[in-house]
This record gives C-alpha cells, sequence and structure tokens, in this order.
C-alpha cells in the first residue's frame, strides 16, 4: 500500500471507479483569470487566458495588466508541452517545469486511468495517479461530490497543494496552487469579460 | 538615368511606407513637425482621459479588453486606473512606481530595474511629447490629414526583446495621444485608445501621491 502512496499512511483499499475523477477536469473552453503570483516576497499580478483550441490542445496566455506578454504555453491533449514564447526573466529551464507541472496538475491532462487507484483515509477519497517522477493526488469528500485538494508529491513528501472550486459549466471559478518546499504561490479569479466588451 | 532611379527609391521608398501603414505616408517635414509637437506639447501640463485597452493574441484569435481612466500631469507623473473587467491601479512618479492589485500594494524604485524605468518612460515622453528624442528607440513619423503615426523601435536589448516596435497615434488637431499600440516579437499587440481627452484639465497632486 505505501509503495502506491508513499506520502499518505495508513489508507484503505477502495472499490470506486477512478474515472470519476474524471468530472473535476475543467473543460476551458475559454476562460479568463485575474492572477496574482507570490514568489520569494515577490508579488506579481496579471491577466490568464485559457482557450481550448480546434485540435484539443489548451493554450495559456499570461500577460501584465498593461498586455505585455509573460508566457505562451500549450498543453497538447496527449499530454505533450510546448514554449510558443516567454519573457527572457522566467526562461529558465525549473522555472518552466515547475509551471508545467503545476497547470498540467490543474488540467488534468496527464492522468492514467490505467495505472491509477483509488483510496481512502479518514473519509476521504484519494485519486492517485502515478506521474513520471512521483504522484498527482485529487482528493474528494467520501461521495466524491465535492474536490477537496489536489497534490504534486515526490516519492517523498507533498511538493504541491492545489484547489479549484465553484465550477460554472466545468470551468472553475478559483484556482490555487500552492508550494510546499519553497514560496511560490498562484492565485486565479475568473473574470467574467462581457462587462467590458 | 541617375534620376530616374533616384525617383524610383523613392516612389518605391513610399509606397513601402504606405503599405506599411495604410493611410499614412513618410511625413513631409519632420523638422516642421518635430517644432510644432514640441510647442504645442510644452503648453500641455496635464491631461484626463478614459481609455480602453485591447489586447490582440493572434494564434489564440481572441481579445482582452480592459477600461478605466487615465491621469497625466507634468512632470512625469501619470495615474491609470482599470476599472473594467478587473480593479487595477498604476501610479507613475517620477523614479517612482506604484501598483494597487486588488489588496496588494507594491512599491517599486525604477532606478532598481533598468526595464522598469524605459517602459514607465515610454508612457511618460508620450504624454509630455518627449518620445520623439528618446534614445531608446530609432523614430519613424508618418502622417495622413488628421494624424500622426510616431513608429518607436526599440535600440537597447532589453526592450528589443520585449517590442518589435511601439506606434504612438497624435491627433495633428491638438498634437493630443489618440492611441498607443505596444506590438510584441510574437505578433500579439496591445493598443490603448484614449477617449474623452481633456487637456490641462485640473488635475489635483494628490492623485500621483506614492507613500
Amino acid at each position: 500500500m505505501q509503495g502506491c502512496s508513499p506520502v499518505h499512511k495508513q489508507m484503505q483499499s477502495e472499490t470506486k471507479d477512478v474515472r470519476e475523477i474524471q468530472k473535476f477536469r475543467p473543460v476551458f473552453t475559454v476562460a479568463l483569470y485575474k492572477a496574482t503570483v507570490d514568489v520569494m516576497d515577490n508579488h506579481l499580478s496579471g491577466l490568464l487566458l485559457i482557450k481550448k483550441m480546434p485540435d484539443s490542445s489548451t493554450r495559456m496566455v499570461f500577460s501584465n495588466e498593461m498586455g505585455l506578454s509573460f508566457f505562451d504555453f500549450e498543453f497538447t491533449a496527449n499530454g505533450n508541452f510546448k514554449v510558443y514564447s516567454i519573457i527572457k526573466k522566467m526562461n529558465k529551464r525549473s522555472v518552466i517545469k515547475t509551471l508545467q507541472h503545476d497547470f498540467e496538475l490543474v488540467l488534468m491532462n496527464k492522468l492514467d486511468n490505467a495505472a491509477a487507484s483509488v483510496r481512502s483515509n479518514d473519509r476521504l477519497l484519494y485519486f492517485i495517479f502515478p506521474q513520471d517522477k512521483g504522484y498527482n493526488y485529487y482528493i474528494t469528500d467520501a461521495g466524491a461530490t465535492e474536490l477537496i485538494r489536489m497534490e504534486r508529491a515526490s516519492h517523498k513528501k507533498v511538493i504541491v497543494e492545489g484547489i479549484m472550486k465553484k465550477y460554472s459549466n466545468g470551468i472553475p471559478d478559483t484556482i490555487g496552487i500552492s508550494h510546499k518546499t519553497f514560496e511560490f504561490n498562484i492565485g486565479l479569479k475568473r473574470i467574467e469579460r462581457n462587462a467590458a466588451e | 538615368m541617375n534620376r530616374v532611379i533616384l525617383t524610383i527609391l523613392i516612389l518605391a521608398v513610399g509606397f513601402a511606407a504606405q503599405a506599411q501603414y495604410p493611410g499614412y505616408s513618410p511625413v513631409a517635414d519632420l523638422a516642421k513637425f518635430k517644432t510644432e509637437f514640441s510647442v504645442i506639447t510644452q503648453k500641455t501640463t496635464s491631461v484626463k482621459s478614459d481609455f480602453t485597452q485591447e489586447k490582440n493574441l493572434a494564434m489564440l484569435s481572441e481579445k482582452i479588453i480592459s477600461k478605466g481612466n487615465f491621469w497625466f500631469k507634468k512632470d512625469s507623473r501619470v495615474r491609470m486606473e482599470y476599472n473594467q473587467p478587473f480593479k487595477y491601479l498604476m501610479i507613475l512618479n517620477k523614479d517612482k512606481v506604484y501598483v494597487k492589485d486588488g489588496q496588494k500594494e507594491n512599491k517599486v524604485s525604477t532606478r532598481s530595474n533598468k526595464l522598469f524605468q524605459q517602459i514607465n518612460k515610454i508612457m511618460i515622453d508620450c504624454m509630455q511629447g518627449t518620445m520623439l528624442s528618446n534614445t531608446d528607440f530609432n523614430t519613424r513619423v508618418f502622417e495622413n490629414r488628421n494624424s500622426a503615426l510616431v513608429e518607436l523601435s526599440p535600440v537597447t536589448k532589453g526592450l528589443k526583446e520585449l517590442f518589435r516596435s511601439i506606434n504612438v497615434i497624435v491627433d495633428k488637431k491638438d498634437f493630443s495621444v489618440s492611441s498607443i499600440e505596444m506590438k510584441e516579437l510574437s505578433g500579439d499587440n496591445t493598443i490603448i485608445r484614449f477617449t474623452n481627452k481633456e487637456p490641462n484639465a485640473n488635475i489635483p497632486d494628490t492623485l500621483f501621491i506614492i507613500n
């Protein structure tokens, strides 16, 4: 049991269908978020546009409020990732990898049901998906009606915690990503765009 | 023969400019334009305006539109307040920048960040009419009957990595800025259009205070 979930101990096996977690997979047709990023005592804010493209890939463009783009990422439906553009200050392998894995946790686009398992502990269900390095956890209430939190973990510890709340037509209103090993937090709050257009 | 070639070259350059900016041709007398621009903008001590900002994401076929209020006051003070569809406040006061994003406040000294200083200078220059002498850019000026288009092409490394060019449309009636377009290397662009402009409006200094 520990081999499947080393960071969460004393969990029970569950017969729940692992595919049930797919109902929390966000359906980003197109959504605009106000984004705040706190990293190592620095605060920056901007806008994150997420759009599902005709080829089923998902594009994410982060810009500041005045329109200057910070990055433009593509996540394909089969789990590939591409950087279209990124400003020089952020163009570091470690930064890109961190953002890629953080957003993959949110997009739920790299979940292999065949390798996954469901376990329980303290009235919570843990949907466990092995990744290239470590695991992605999606933790729900006992009935799998509410996504309590998401986690990205190594074999030893939880690295990232995330939330997705208040879904409307498949799109979460609030998304949060919080790193546990260093100060790096991303907060996304959906913006209703019709007000200005 | 040489005269024929020269004529063809001049025409070709003229057509190229028109093709680049339809409806505009290179300004006939740049020195005269600079003088007029300088004289009138020197008389402008403040500008109060509304603005609409449109970011065009070419490959995503998407636009992000935001709106707000704008204030400029000599010397080197700008306040931009975004109201829709999000709240965001930015105050530029000489070499200081204040940003309020929701409940979070952030103060930055542009002295410690050269790129921030250069971007800050663009906005101030556009309003103060000193953009034609900004050495961070190569400048070309085009015009039609009502407007002048000032094309600022970055020459410094940091700005070149962010912008292909910044195009400022100036209303020839009063030499006020109608719009600022920032063209990014990716092909995306952001246009800030100023409306309901009030030159030399009475603007209190308190709007620009950074504590």
